[in-house]
């Protein structure tokens, strides 16, 4: 038993200062001055993540208490347990604001797919740390690995939750590129995310993203077929957003995208949501107008603040002092994750850590590039901040884990 | 081939921190671009987005007749709102069941508003009746996202009048002159003709302002630190007129189906006691909700219901300008009472001028009872001949014709009054003669005049030659209840010599118990004066004309009549000045077969090009 010294109190720190910034931020959403406008089932938010945290707190210890080859060992277990629950909640889940993505416990709901997220890195990393390294040449076990990603993100897609299935999916380049894909192919793996986010600003900085990458992809594999793959592939991309933008997307649609790269378009419907949010924070100034004093928090401008906008209501309440504290717990939590798992013996828990950090890092940078009007809206909660059991519960879960098999490390490695 | 791997990892660890650290690095520039450099953007943003200005509009003024009623009011519009950010769809059935409409109709009204704005409430249903509003209002708690806004439009006690070409009608400001006033806003109700226009200042009182705090679903959550920086809403001034809504109501019912003008007024002060216009337009159909149908159909209506021809119109006076042609003439001394001269039974100067008055010896008062022609050809001739056509438009001019008489309402003509410069204009300079202004003399050719101008003329031969300044409006009363007076003075028109006046009201006077007048216009229990007339129209049928004023010797009414395409007026149009005179002088009306009369007069329908060269607004 290694000494209580061991113990990454760093991460428990993080991981509570985020805890207890989510709930100062929740209870001014919904039991603020706010509170007049809200119906009662969301007024009592607040009490319910407060039960969460309470629940969270309980995972965190319990965990620390299991061997930590048991979640090797019942990976695959789970992970098909988890995907029976996410086909089973296809049928007889409830939907909630467009997803269909809760399973009715009793008084409970839960939201399988934030379960089918730990599930899933489990399982690829006990998948892909039991093979051969992945190259080039032998893509066939990445191949399976991908499967394994992009069944449980088809079924969210069919739940109808865009937001969750993107977190799934940028697993799969992480977790690739962690287990040896070469850097080049990794590279170009992600490229078209780059390229079409770039090309949505507009067509020539796509053009200029795809030429750049290319030449990158180039330097580091120096591989012909892949560089013009590279070169095809990121024209291609953007042509296909130019066509999807006016000949594909109902005006409608396009006016969505159109909100997130120019907001004051149309700012009563499609880019209401982006000039709200980008007000309550450009509004909060270097210290924020105070806790509960908000305007575009407290009367309502902003939409479903104690979740997705949640980030918002710390920038207009707490300023660039709050906001900026957010962004450096996250920073200290996920280069903490990146130490342990850069420090750790065995790959498959290195592996999970890698997956656990690229979630949370991924749904932060969603979730306040949203707020921030960096990126189109898209609904994600901020883990350990917005409201949600289910989030807190699993995320908490994912970070408990981590923190089991960093302190558990040399078992660990005997065991194996 | 292990120590190969933990380089790897090595590196990919760098690569990801790397990777973060880039990102987040992004994602702090932001929250530095927003919160640090452009807070002073978004700081103002944010609290226009909570402060809201509400516009108060005060009370329009109100408008009572010479009696003391109300002919003007208020009275409230209810509007039903929706915000389709908070309202439920599934509401709309009882929606359309408690409106009494069809579903599909709610629903589309529901989906243009929401189309509008998410957030922001729409009206639906505009100039709902109280009882639907009250319906609503009663279940307003069953639909949420339902609303409802008061506003006010103008409302007209008196049932039957009209008045239409006196009060004028509201329109929305237009954006130009949004953009000059710097009081109006976009949507709000300004006077565009009749008094609501003149006095568009003093009736639309001052707007007040209500600083409420709203929260994004529209809903007010309450006064700005209590009211502190509201400003109450000033009420409109009320306009007293000089209008006798009696006598208004008789004129518009006797012009129905006429076309054509009646003034009347108070030759102590020119007052106007009733003013019409024919035909006229529903005032009630231009308040509130525009009826874009009807605004169309008087608009593009040829018998142009728009027009104020009281004011507007331009005509040829006719014989009704004889009586002061004759004061002229008497005047500059070209002829004295007793001067005589042979009518042939036409006068010839160049050609042969038509007289329909018998042949005989002429004297200036007979002359003016038998509405000969002779008589003034030769008296026009004789002026321009020996005085000049300049003096005689000086004198005429005293007395309102050729000029605007500032009456309080818009777009009244100067008419006509030609001189000599007018006549270098059109003919050319000096390439005109006594054979262009001869028929001048008869109020034939190039004068032109309005109704209420010849109105002034009988009023002011009336009055004994004090010029009046004809006018609405007696008084405004401040919101706080003071009246301001705005009671006109009258001068005396310098050249007139009360025993040539005589003459001239005495031969008006027998104009109605011998002459034209004598038909229609002769009343037992007043003494009446009066002058028939009819203008000759190229386009159709001559118009008639009556001037009169009454009682003889101290006069309360004098009025004008103009019956387009009445024919001879004696039968068009003085009748229906009788009536008028009667009924204010004696407060009812004894000669049943003249209103008869009247009711059942047929003008000749109209060429249709003909009224367009009348018609020309100032």
């Amino acid at each position: 038993m290694n000494g209580v010294r061991s113990y990454s109190w760093s991460l428990i720190f993080f991981w509570a200062g985020l805890v207890v910034v989510g709930l100062v931020a929740i209870y001014s959403a919904t039991q603020g001055p706010v509170s007049e406008f809200l119906p009662s089932y969301i007024q009592v938010n607040f009490l319910k993540q407060l039960v969460a945290v309470g629940l969270a707190v309980l995972i965190l210890i319990g965990i620390q208490f299991v061997s930590p080859r048991t979640f090797q060992d019942v990976s695959y277990l789970f992970y098909i347990f988890s995907l029976l629950l996410m086909i089973l909640t296809l049928f007889i889940g409830k939907e909630v604001s467009g997803s269909k993505s809760w399973l009715v416990l009793g008084p409970v709901n839960f939201q399988v797919s934030e379960l089918m997220k730990v599930a899933t890195i489990l399982a690829v990393a006990n998948y892909l740390t039991s093979r051969r390294n992945i190259s080039a040449e032998n893509l066939r076990s990445a191949l399976t690995a991908v499967m394994l990603i992009a069944v449980p993100a088809a079924l969210v897609i069919l739940q109808n939750d865009m937001g969750t299935a993107l977190v799934f999916l940028a697993l799969i380049p992480v977790m690739l590129f962690w287990s040896g894909l070469p850097y080049g192919i990794s590279l170009f793996i992600i490229s078209p995310a780059i390229i079409g986010y770039l090309s949505i600003i507009d067509w020539y900085w796509g053009l200029i993203a795809a030429t750049l990458l290319t030449l990158v992809i180039f330097f580091i594999q120096r591989r012909g077929w892949l560089t013009f793959a590279s070169f095809a592939c990121g024209i291609l991309i953007v042509i296909g957003v130019q066509v999807a933008l006016f000949q594909v997307l109902q005006p409608h649609q396009r006016a969505r995208i159109a909100a997130f790269t120019n907001p004051s378009f149309d700012p009563q419907g499609a880019g209401w949501n982006v000039i709200q949010a980008k007000t309550a924070i450009g509004s909060g100034g270097l210290y924020g107008k105070g806790f509960m004093e908000g305007t575009q928090t407290q009367l309502r401008f902003l939409p479903e603040q104690w979740t997705d906008f949640v980030y918002c209501v710390i920038g207009e309440e707490f300023g660039f002092i709050g906001a900026g504290l957010v962004v450096f717990l996250f920073m200290g939590m996920i280069m903490k994750l990146l130490n342990i798992a850069g420090s750790h013996k065995h790959p498959f828990a290195q592996m999970f850590i890698v997956g656990v950090t690229t979630i949370i890092f991924i749904q932060f940078f969603i979730n306040v590039g949203s707020a921030t009007g960096l990126l189109p809206v898209i609904g994600l909660p901020l883990p350990f901040v917005s409201y949600g059991g289910s989030a807190m519960l699993t995320t908490t879960l994912m970070l408990a884990i981590c923190l089991n098999m960093d302190f558990y490390k040399r078992e660990f490695s005997i065991y194996r | 081939m292990r120590y190969r791997q933990n380089e790897r990892s090595k590196t990919s660890i760098r690569v990801l921190q790397f990777a973060m650290i880039g990102l987040t690095m992004i994602i702090l520039g932001r929250l530095i671009q927003l919160q640090l450099i452009e807070h002073e953007k978004y700081g103002p943003l944010s609290r226009e987005n909570s402060l809201r200005q509400e516009i108060v509009h005060p009370a329009r003024g109100l408008i009572y007749d010479r009696d003391g009623n109300l002919i003007v009011d208020n009275e409230p519009i209810y509007t039903i709102t929706v915000t389709p950010a908070s309202y439920d769809e599934k509401n709309t059935p009882l929606l359309a069941e408690l409106m009494e409409l069809p579903v599909d109709e709610v629903q589309k009204r529901i989906r243009e508003a929401r189309d509008y704005s998410w957030y922001r409430s729409s009206r639906i249903f505009t100039e709902v009746d109280f009882e639907t509003f009250s319906i609503i209002e009663e279940n307003i708690w069953r639909l949420p996202g339902i609303g409802h806004q008061i506003e006010s439009k103008r409302n007209y006690p008196v049932e039957e009048m009209q008045a239409s070409h006196i009060f004028g009608y509201l329109r929305e400001v237009s954006e130009k002159e949004y953009e000059q006033s710097g009081y109006y806003h976009l949507g709000d109700k300004i006077g565009k003709s009749g008094l609501e226009m003149v006095y568009e200042d003093y009736l639309r009182g001052d707007l007040g302002a209500q600083y409420i705090r709203i929260n994004a679903l529209g809903q007010s959550l309450g006064s700005f630190q209590n009211g502190e920086f509201d400003e109450s809403p000033q009420k409109g001034s009320d306009l007293y007129t000089t209008l006798d809504t009696d006598l208004q109501l008789l004129a518009e019912d006797l012009m129905e189906g006429k076309r054509g003008a009646v003034v009347a007024l108070d030759p102590e002060d020119g007052s106007v006691l009733c003013l019409v216009s024919s035909p006229q337009y529903d005032i009630r159909r231009l308040s509130g909700k525009i009826d874009s149908d009807y605004w169309q159909s008087i608009n593009t209506d040829t018998l142009k219901p728009l027009f104020n021809r009281a004011i507007s119109s331009r005509q040829p006076p006719g014989s009704t300008f004889k009586p002061l042609m004759a004061l002229t003439a008497l005047d500059l001394g070209v002829i004295t009472p007793e001067t005589e001269i042979y009518n042939p039974g036409y006068f010839y100067k160049g050609r042969r001028y038509h007289d329909l008055a018998d042949p005989g010896h002429y004297k200036v008062k007979k002359a003016i009872i038998e509405s000969s022609n002779t008589f003034f050809f030769w008296l026009m001739d004789k002026i321009a001949l020996e005085e000049g056509l300049n003096s005689w438009h000086r004198h005429i001019r005293q007395f309102g014709l050729g000029r605007i008489n500032n009456i309080d309402l818009p777009f009244e003509t100067s008419g006509i009054l030609p001189d000599s410069s007018y006549l270098d204009n059109v003919f050319g300079k000096r390439q005109w003669g006594i054979g262009d202004i001869i028929n001048l003399g008869v109020g034939q050719g190039l004068i032109s005049v309005s109704p209420l101008q010849m109105a002034m003329v009988a009023a002011e031969i009336g009055n004994n030659g004090y010029r009046i300044r004809p006018h609405l409006v007696s008084a405004i009363r401040d919101p706080d209840g003071t009246m301001n007076l705005l009671t006109p003075g009258r001068e005396k028109i310098s050249w007139v010599d009360q025993n040539e006046l005589s003459i001239v009201r005495e031969g008006m006077r027998g104009v109605v118990t011998d002459g034209s007048g004598r038909f229609y216009a002769d009343l037992d229990s007043i003494e009446v004066a009066g002058k028939t007339g009819t203008a000759q129209n190229p386009h159709g049928q001559d118009h008639g004309w009556f001037i009169s004023f009454a009682p003889f010797d101290n006069p309360r009414i004098a009025v004008a009549v103009l019956v387009e395409n009445g024919g001879f007026g004696s039968i068009s149009a003085a009748p229906i000045a009788s009536l008028i005179i009667e009924r204010y002088l004696t407060g009812e009306i004894n000669r049943s077969y003249v209103y008869n009369y009247v009711k059942t007069f047929e003008p000749r329908p109209v060429e249709e090009d003909s009224l367009q060269q009348e018609e020309v607004l100032e």
